[in-house]
């Protein structure tokens, strides 16, 4: 597990050692969804707000 | 005028339903189609060593992950073998179509996603350097203007974003907008099930007909897969104007007259 700081609350999350990049996840402080863009070092930022996919 | 979109999948009959449009044309009637290619796209696409790739929402509908080979693939299926081979069923048939993307003339326009929200065994990502978008604008003029003058539209995704770019969309809602854009009165949704099911894939379990007000329900509580996304295109066909939209089967003869003498599911 490592542990990052919410970038939105500084809230800390604990994170598995198997997370993707482009994973979300969500601040359990503040709720706000956090987009995981590095796993090595591990790094998140605000998740975009995206629509669903809706293409063929 | 009617909007007829006839899907990919395998078991459509497109010669029944190219028989069918021919014997509405010598009718009288004015009819655009919007076509599909999907089971033959992930046929080319394993063929050429770039299996497809489906990808799920949070809301659980799914669609191809389009990176750009699988965009050229889906160019080459969808503008080509599908869009050429209905528009010469068509041509033997004494109708004269015209097959056009959705890029052609900037038919359909949207914004492509920047990125797009997926869910992987039961992880939520985010995937960027897709070619997807949805269709926001439709070019009526180009539309109305092959009608007056005695063509047939055939018209197939991709369509085209404000770059330029090419982008996947999907067909039942591209046809959808296109409905509504063109003022139609009915739509026609074709596919390989005789329309929603209430227990699938029974199909002596067909919905026959709801209610607009109930759309939303009834898509939480029968639609699967794709059905999902015929009912969401159903909803903004409707809630934007066009009267009726209906749910056929295009495995046998005469699927647009069923379809349009009630067989099916009719939503309006």
């Amino acid at each position: 597990m490592t542990t990052v700081i919410c970038v939105e609350c500084d809230g800390e999350l604990e994170m598995t050692d198997d997370v993707l990049v482009g994973e979300i996840v969500e601040c359990p402080d503040c709720g706000v969804e956090l987009e995981v863009t590095s796993v090595s070092p591990l790094t998140i930022e605000l998740a975009p707000e995206v629509e669903e996919d809706w293409g063929e | 005028m009617l909007i007829v979109k006839v899907g990919g999948s395998l078991g459509i009959d497109y010669d029944a339903v190219c028989d069918d449009m021919a014997a509405l044309v010598k009718a009288g009637e004015q009819l655009v189609l919007i076509h599909g290619g999907s089971a033959q796209t992930n046929a080319v696409a394993e063929a050429l060593g770039h299996p497809p790739q489906f990808v799920t929402s949070p809301s659980g509908y799914t669609s191809r992950l389009t990176d750009r080979r699988t965009l050229e693939i889906f160019q080459m299926v969808y503008c080509g073998q599908m869009n050429k081979g209905i528009v010469e069923r068509l041509q033997q048939r004494g109708v004269n179509a015209l097959g056009l993307s959705g890029m052609d003339g900037r038919l359909w326009q949207g914004p492509r996603k920047q990125a797009i929200k997926v869910v992987e065994n039961g992880r939520t990502r985010i995937l960027r350097d897709t070619y997807t978008g949805i269709v926001e604008t439709v070019n009526t003029n180009l539309i109305t203007s092959l009608l007056t003058s005695g063509y047939t539209p055939v018209l197939t995704p991709p369509a085209l974003s404000a770059a330029g770019e090419a982008i996947n969309v999907d067909g039942d809602r591209a046809a959808a907008a296109t409905a509504v854009a063109l003022h139609a009165d009915t739509l026609i949704i074709l596919s390989n099930v005789p329309g929603v099911l209430q227990t699938f894939p029974d199909e002596a379990s067909l919905i026959p007909a709801i209610q607009l007000n109930d759309l939303e329900t009834m898509a939480e509580a029968y639609a699967h897969g794709r059905m999902r996304i015929k009912l969401l295109a159903a909803s903004e066909a409707l809630h934007a104007g066009v009267r009726r939209v209906i749910i056929g089967d295009a495995r046998s003869q005469r699927p647009i007259r069923r379809a349009l003498e009630g067989q099916g599911t009719t939503i309006a």
